[in-house]
């Protein structure tokens, strides 16, 4: 790989605009998140008490974790200009393995964690290796594979079952300073993008999803970004995999597809872009908080919790909408 | 002739695939290929194939609809609490559950079509919308029975022939003459082949993307309310398998997913050749689950034969053989 990092940063810069109206466009979306965030834990805290506790914070975490690696993963594909069906697959193969071969013998659960997470990664890299090899475009690629894992789930476990050891079930509730395991979780993916935007890889990553032909051009290697990218995909969805067993504590061959498009979701309405080369992990991360306090908001407000669904979809829409209106203005401009 | 031959390769692949896979199925169960079989396989491949008519169109024209499933679900639950187990109700009913899925696709066109929204993000979103919607109106609870009609128009025969064959048949021919005869059909492939190039040639690109998704909605409803008579009554994640055997019907049918290429007719050939696969399963004692994974590998290897990578290799090794002979 011959492209310094200055090329590719410049490379961003230049698509991203230098002028302020660039500036404004690009950070817009992650303002307009953390405003709707505010305004539903202003409604959440209205109707309920202890809302701006260190214990909600914690069960909130809790139970927007397993979204927020599975949407850590799909930022990261996203950035490439790409998208990742396959975490359907991927989630519910995890948790199948993990309810049908963990023990209470610590080593087993270590073992066997392991192997999911070095299989998500694996057919992550399949998956990156399929796009770039066969010249097919990611969503039917990972369509497939989605459809391939979610059959080997079933496979291996037809109906939603299994356990996990009692100790591996109250991972969520560990505490250290006062925050739970699944904080220090959030804590950590934060650092992980704080480091991992300014590698190496991960500007590669980001320049070829703005500009795939002049990352070529400057001497990138697609095949190995496309590798790289599906294979840490794979690999937060097994992580996002492991983590919904310490809350459900079984297994389910088809709980994967309830995560495909909230993942993809949490990162829109975070601000990454739809069309590759922007975002920030905060705004996913925010995302996910934001679709998760949605089904709060909907248990508050005394409605069937059937319309979680509906207002997450809505949001989305809004989002998507909004972000293809500002991307044809971006693009105009450039024009 | 061998024009019409190089041109069709993919679509008269299908059909040779099918063949081969009834022989070996006939192989594996010798009952296979009775008529009542058969009669209940084409069955079985009318609903794949409604379904898969207005996703060929979307493919075609470049895009594709991951929210088959719900509005197939939607149409199916909703047409059975409007009419209750009644036929007169469906007067109505059933055009209103046409335009209703007509109505999503307009919305699912024009948000890809107007407002740049990705294919995918746009079908995914109004798929888990319309999901939610349907389970707050059934609060989860299964719906009365189908009407009689509906009932007689998917497992009813005449003659022989089973209704919806016939059913089938038609619209095959209203899709043959839509992509062969009409301008719709020379706006599509132009429209999949190169938006760019179809826009500066005059071709009304927003239109003919709206119409696909509307074609795509209006056939996922009809095909919802047909499977309600099948099954007896429509029940919630009745439309969950139609999102990968429509696109794998029409990928195996030699419609490039990229666009621009590809014919209903061998989206005929893709459903056959699925439900086919489907009823070989039980023969060889594999699960549902084994089902989903061929379903991918099909989706993946058609798909595969069907790229740019493998474009070049096959049309090389298919001159060669053509001259040779």
């Amino acid at each position: 790989m011959s492209v310094t990092i200055e090329q590719a940063q410049a490379g961003i810069e230049s698509r991203s605009g230098a002028d302020w109206r660039g500036w404004v466009l690009d950070r817009a979306p992650f303002v307009v998140a953390c405003i709707m965030l505010a305004v539903i834990i202003a409604i959440y805290g209205s109707y309920q008490s202890g809302v701006f506790t260190l214990d909600e914070l914690n069960l909130d975490t809790a139970a927007a974790m397993t979204l927020m690696l599975a949407g850590t993963g799909q930022t990261i594909v996203l950035m490439r200009g790409g998208i990742d069906l396959s975490i359907g697959g991927m989630i519910s193969l995890g948790t199948v393995i993990a309810a049908t071969r963990f023990t209470d013998d610590p080593g087993t659960v270590l073992l066997w964690s392991s192997a999911i997470l070095a299989l998500g990664l694996g057919i992550g890299a399949l998956n990156g290796l399929l796009i770039s090899l066969l010249k097919l475009q990611p969503f039917l690629v990972t369509l497939a594979t989605w459809s391939i894992l979610g059959g080997v789930a079933m496979i291996i476990l037809p109906t939603d079952g299994g356990s996990v050891p009692g100790w591996w079930l109250g991972f969520g509730y560990l505490e250290l300073l006062g925050l739970s395991s699944p904080v220090w979780m959030l804590l950590g993916l934060l650092l992980f993008w704080w480091w991992f935007r300014s590698t190496r890889i991960g500007i590669t990553i980001q320049a070829t999803g703005s500009n795939e032909k002049s990352a070529f051009l400057s001497g990138v290697s697609i095949t190995r970004v496309n590798v790289l990218t599906y294979g840490l995909s794979g690999l937060f969805a097994a992580g996002a995999a492991l983590y919904l067993t310490t809350q459900t504590g079984a297994g389910s061959p088809t709980i994967g597809k309830d995560y495909i498009l909230p993942s993809v979701a949490a990162a829109v309405i975070g601000g990454v872009s739809l069309f590759g080369g922007r975002g920030h992990l905060a705004g996913t991360l925010i995302g996910a908080f934001i679709l998760t306090l949605i089904g709060n908001l909907v248990f508050v407000l005394k409605v069937s919790s059937y319309w979680q669904p509906v207002a997450s979809g809505v949001i989305l829409l809004l989002s998507v909408l909004a972000s293809s209106i500002a991307e044809k203005a971006a693009r105009g401009r450039g024009a | 002739m061998r024009a019409f031959l190089a041109r069709n390769r993919l679509i008269l692949l299908a059909y040779l695939g099918m063949l081969l896979l009834l022989l070996i199925t006939a192989l594996f169960s010798p009952g296979f290929l009775s008529a009542s079989n058969l009669r209940s396989t084409v069955v079985l491949a009318a609903f794949v194939g409604i379904v898969a008519l207005g996703q060929t169109f979307v493919i075609i024209g470049g895009g594709i609809d991951l929210s088959v499933p719900w509005v197939l679900n939607s149409a199916a639950v909703v047409m059975a609490l409007l009419c209750a187990g009644q036929n007169m109700p469906l007067l109505w009913v059933a055009p209103l559950m046409l335009a209703g899925g007509a109505l999503v696709g307009f919305i699912n066109g024009l948000g890809v079509a107007q407002f740049g929204v990705p294919p995918i993000i746009m079908t995914l979103a109004a798929n888990v919308i319309l999901q939610g919607l349907i389970l707050v109106l059934t609060g989860g609870s299964p719906s009365p029975t189908a009407p009689d009609l509906i009932k007689f128009l998917s497992v009813g025969r005449v003659g022989g022939i089973p209704v919806i064959a016939l059913i089938w048949l038609a619209l095959a021919l209203v899709a043959t003459v839509l992509l062969s005869k009409a301008a719709f059909g020379r706006h599509l492939y132009a429209l999949g082949s190169s938006p760019t190039v179809a826009e500066f040639s005059g071709v009304p690109t927003a239109r003919t993307t709206v119409l696909t998704y509307v074609i795509s909605g209006l056939t996922a409803s009809l095909a919802g309310m047909l499977l309600t008579g099948y099954s007896g009554q429509a029940y919630l994640g009745m439309g969950d398998s139609y999102l990968f055997t429509s696109v794998a019907a029409v990928a195996i049918g030699g419609a490039s997913i990229l666009g621009g290429s590809g014919h209903y007719l061998g989206t005929v050939a893709g459903a056959l050749v699925l439900t086919i696969l489907t009823g070989l399963l039980p023969a060889l004692n594999l699960s549902s689950g084994a089902l989903l994974v061929v379903y991918g590998a099909v989706i993946l290897v058609t798909v595969s034969i069907g790229s740019e990578a493998f474009a070049g290799l096959g049309s090389s090794l298919w001159n060669r053989k053509s001259r040779e002979a």
